[in-house]
């Protein structure tokens, strides 16, 4: 068991002993570091029905943050079709990524009501800053997002006048410059 | 020609089992996620590192749970002594391919799916062992963008010439017709990564130049840990202050 700064492949516990956490993996009963960082003992939560304690490294640089199943990310929309929007993720979480992985959110997981009804052209507009949670890594081309949730969905969309709209319910946004209103699919934000 | 004098002593006055110089550094790409320069007397090299970032040709993407490695070696034309023209050949193709094979090998590429890690490799000055300098740059720079990996992968290369097995050959030792065996290993977990040879050697000196190889793995990972942990140091520095 060793404490302080490790690099990768440094033997840091016994697995018999420790859990391997962040940025440590387990090779035949031995936890070893997988990045450059410092070593840390995390102590279980007393819930918990493993009561070994945790050991993980905090590196100095972590990589770029991927999309994983289940986390909520912020996304440009690029192109709307009949059956599907196309997007650009631009954060997973609160983590910028520094290249743009590429999303699609669907017609059947806009939201969580009235599935078949539908309009992808009265929920998104190109250009529409949305958040949407990753459902799955899809196929080879871009990663499956869904919005039907209350709190997913369009935060931040242009009029056709330039100016950032304000949205005044759950499928409306208005322009506050000339009045017009717009369908989206609005995400519930803050209270 | 005589490269290893009665003495004991090589042309440039090492002994059989010591190495040449060893000069690295990290973080030397600001754009890069993780970049390093690493040098071998007069061998230098200068790694970059892009990524996990999305996978740009999509039909190399057949086992989608793991990260794709891609790996892009050259020699920069001013490197060598004679001007180089070609900008690819069949060297640098080969080389690239057992560089990503190596790293493939060490990177703990089921953690990131779906996405692909660009090293980018340059030679700038060669002078002998260039491609185990190449996989000590990329280890450095895998380390500097904080991508989760096995070991350090190191390599380095020894000979055999005038009876006598010698570490680190230089360019002049590696022109000479002897054999040439390249080894690259993943220190703590003992494991061989990268065995390369060249010319012929009988199994029993083979068994030799290979141990002394590991040997020089091991000192170079020792040196490579110590620059990590000095960069960590630095960086922890400047942050408190």
């Amino acid at each position: 068991m060793t404490t302080g700064l490790v690099t990768p492949g440094d033997v840091i516990g016994k697995a018999t002993e420790f859990k391997a956490g962040k940025g440590a993996y387990v090779n035949d009963a031995t936890i070893y570091a997988s990045l450059t960082g410092t070593c840390r003992i995390v102590s279980p939560l007393p819930e918990s029905i493993d009561q070994r304690a945790i050991v993980e490294v905090t590196g100095h640089k972590a990589h770029g943050p991927i999309p994983e199943t289940g986390s909520v990310v912020i996304a440009r929309v690029t192109k709307v079709m009949t059956k599907m929007a196309a997007v650009d993720i631009l954060c997973v979480g609160s983590k910028a990524v520094r290249e743009n992985f590429a999303g699609v959110i669907r017609q059947q997981d806009v939201r969580a009501t009235e599935i078949d009804k539908v309009d992808m052209h009265q929920s998104f507009h190109a250009g529409d800053i949305v958040r949407a949670m990753v459902l799955s890594l899809g196929d080879a081309r871009a990663y499956y997002l869904s919005t039907a949730k209350n709190e997913l969905g369009v935060v931040s969309a242009e009029s056709a006048a330039g100016e950032t709209m304000v949205p005044i319910s759950w499928t409306e946004m208005q322009c506050p410059l000339s009045g017009q209103t717009e369908q989206r699919k609005v995400a519930k934000v803050g209270n | 020609m005589e490269y290893v004098n009665p003495e004991g002593l090589r042309l440039d006055g090492r002994r059989f089992n010591e190495m040449r110089q060893i000069v690295a550094e990290v973080g030397v790409v600001s754009k890069a996620d993780g970049s390093a320069v690493f040098e071998m007397g007069n061998t230098k090299v200068i790694a970059a590192v892009y990524g996990p970032r999305e996978i740009q040709n999509k039909s190399q993407q057949k086992k989608n749970d793991h990260a794709v490695v891609l790996c892009e070696y050259s020699m920069a034309q001013f490197s060598t002594g004679d001007r180089r023209r070609q900008k690819f050949d069949r060297r640098s193709t080969e080389l690239s391919l057992v560089i990503r094979q190596t790293m493939e090998a060490c990177i703990l590429t089921e953690l990131m799916p779906h996405s692909q890690i660009d090293i980018f490799l340059q030679v700038l000055q060669a002078d002998g062992g260039t491609r185990s300098a190449c996989i000590n740059a990329a280890t450095l720079a895998l380390a500097d963008a904080g991508i989760p990996m096995r070991d350090l992968a190191v390599s380095c290369s020894a000979g055999y010439l005038n009876s006598t097995p010698l570490l680190d050959l230089n360019y002049v030792e590696d022109s000479a017709g002897g054999a040439d065996v390249t080894v690259g290993i993943l220190p703590k977990l003992d494991k061989v990564s990268l065995l390369q040879m060249d010319a012929k050697l009988p199994m029993e000196t083979f068994e030799t130049v290979f141990a002394l190889a590991s040997e020089g793995c091991k000192a170079i990972a020792e040196r490579i840990r110590e620059v990590l942990q000095e960069n960590t140091k630095q960086l922890e520095y400047r942050r408190a202050a």
